[in-house]
């Protein structure tokens, strides 16, 4: 999924660029947060895209604010939970199908890695609140 | 990212893939942030084919972590064919984004 454009253009500060950078990316992933709950790629993945950009841009711009670190950790946890789900996917396809009990193990840990996103993504979305106040 | 490709291309190990990957992701994000004001195609361009250049040596790689962690001993000898070729494919696909990041600059 292509990242949205960001219109800089009179843009008089380093906050002014946060603010709108910020609110860009948090609107991407906002707006594809509805796939955690059905738990299937393609959707979980354009949603883990959409929060490495929103966290990159949090990490870009955390010197103006220290609050924002929390919120970019929290991302980058939920993204790798998010990455071990999806490598486990991969591994699922090519086992061959005699592997039944590495199959079972392999398909409970990739569900226990999508609730985690999901309890990390609550975390996020609190501390985004904060972020949609929030005045650089 | 220059210096990261750098040291990847002298010395291909699993830690310097994953440092070429993370720089190209950051770099990739700034550049997207900013494309409004201070545009920069070509660059971005010459980094999406960096990350496409190094993904199929990182998927090989992280798949064959994950079967070694995760399979069972009653049924590792099932997976020996599949531990075999994904091997090769590690090798052959972290040879393949060496050679292609050669030839890559980000310097200019």
């Amino acid at each position: 999924m292509k990242p949205q454009r960001i219109d800089l253009r009179g843009a008089r500060s380093v906050g002014d660029v946060a603010k709108r950078v910020l609110e860009t990316r948090l609107s991407e992933v906002r707006a594809l947060a509805g796939m955690l709950d059905r738990r299937e790629w393609p959707g979980l993945h354009d949603f883990r895209i959409a929060c490495k950009r929103l966290r990159y841009a949090l990490e870009r711009f955390e010197g103006l604010d220290s609050s924002l670190a929390l919120a970019a950790d929290r991302l980058a946890r939920l993204q790798d939970d998010l990455g071990e789900a999806h490598d486990r996917d991969v591994l699922l396809t090519i086992l061959p199908p005699a592997m039944g009990q590495t199959q079972r193990r392999l398909q409970s840990e990739r569900e226990a890695c999508v609730d985690r996103a999901i309890m990390l993504w609550g975390e996020v979305r609190g501390l985004m609140q904060a972020i949609d106040s929030h005045h650089f | 990212m220059e210096r990261a490709r750098l040291r990847f291309v002298r010395d291909p190990t699993e830690k310097r893939l994953h440092v070429v990957r993370t720089t190209g992701r950051r770099l990739r994000s700034l550049l997207e942030d900013v494309g409004d004001v201070a545009p920069r195609r070509d660059l971005l361009k010459r980094v999406k084919r960096a990350a496409a250049a190094t993904d199929a040596a990182r998927d090989a790689t992280i798949v064959l972590r994950l079967l070694e962690n995760n399979v069972t001993s009653s049924e590792r000898e099932l997976a020996q064919p599949l531990f075999d070729r994904l091997r090769e494919k590690e090798v052959a696909a972290t040879r393949d984004a060496c050679r292609r990041l050669r030839r890559a600059r980000f310097d200019k």
